[in-house]
């Protein structure tokens, strides 16, 4: 018993070390893809922006020469 | 094509960092650090790509110096973003790993300092680009002060073997010592992650042309 106790308490104490440790990598390894999947789905979101952009852009033009009276004009320098 | 080329990198970055982080999982503890020091493997590998992705910006800077050709410009402005997401994880791991084996978040020694002042720099040429509204003079100022960030690189890279600092000195390259086995490791994780850098830059280089594509949509609407 006397023997006992020196031995639960050094693997009490290794037990708590090795939490210790795997608690910090996990923070680590967490932070590390949580910035990388926050950036991916910054560029997610910016590449939805661009496409509805880039079509309101097009559909806007396709309505302007639509309805431009100069519509097949050609410029004539002076 | 282009599309299915990323795909295909992307999922083979992913399949190999699942593949890898299997096996650095079942590496024995390192015998000062524990289990923290596995944070080496994903900690090295963001620097890595970081660094790799400052001097491609240096290149495409000097590029579009030299030809003023905004293909130049937009290949710098995308891996400029894409090395400092990867430059903040690199800070974020050091911090957590430093905390756990120092005992503190951060200490200004020179390698700490120089990698936070790249940082400063890299988010520094990003808002200068948010704030000039004229295409080539954006482009030029970007260029030039790109060019200047990049002095800070090798003062990163060889700050632990110019100067004492709290942070280790090298492991590769100053007589340091790490296993064959966990250097393959290490190696595949720059290759994942290298991979993955390049799916990024891929993309936003994209988004760089659809902005390009929108600013002369933009034009051809005013003159009509």
């Amino acid at each position: 018993m006397i023997l006992q106790t020196p031995l639960i308490a050094q693997l009490v104490s290794d037990a708590e070390r090795l939490q210790h440790q795997y608690e910090f990598l996990s923070y680590g390894l967490t932070a590390a893809w949580v910035i990388l999947v926050v950036y991916v789905l910054m560029m997610v979101a910016r590449e939805r922006k661009l496409k509805r952009e880039i079509a309101s852009l097009r559909a806007m033009l396709e309505e302007k020469k639509g309805s431009s009276p100069n519509r097949g004009a050609t410029y004539d320098s002076p | 094509m282009r599309e299915k080329i990323l795909y295909v990198l992307g999922i083979a970055a992913l399949a190999i960092l699942a593949w890898n982080i299997n096996g650095i999982a079942r590496l024995p503890e390192e015998t000062q650090q524990g289990v923290t020091f596995k944070i080496i493997f994903f900690h090295v590998p963001m620097w890595a790509a970081a660094m790799t992705a400052a001097c491609a910006a240096l290149l495409a800077s000097v590029g579009f110096l030299v030809t003023k050709n905004f293909r130049f410009d937009a290949a710098a402005v995308a891996v400029t973003e894409v090395g400092l997401a990867f430059t903040t994880v690199g800070l974020v791991t050091g911090s957590i790993w430093g905390r756990e084996i120092w005992g503190i978040w951060w200490t200004w020694d020179a390698r700490l300092t120089s990698a936070l002042v790249c940082w400063l720099l890299y988010a520094g040429y990003l808002m200068l680009r948010k704030a000039i509204e004229e295409p080539t003079q954006r482009a030029t100022f970007a260029a030039v002060f790109s060019i200047f960030a990049f002095l800070d690189v090798p003062i990163v890279v060889f700050s632990i073997k110019w100067w004492r600092t709290q942070h280790p000195a090298p492991v590769f390259w100053a007589g340091g010592s790490f296993p064959p086995d966990w250097t393959k490791h290490l190696m595949w994780n720059m290759l994942a992650m290298l991979l993955l850098g390049i799916v990024m830059v891929a993309v936003r280089l994209r988004q760089e042309e659809a902005q390009r594509e929108i600013d002369s949509l933009r034009r051809t609407a005013h003159a009509l």
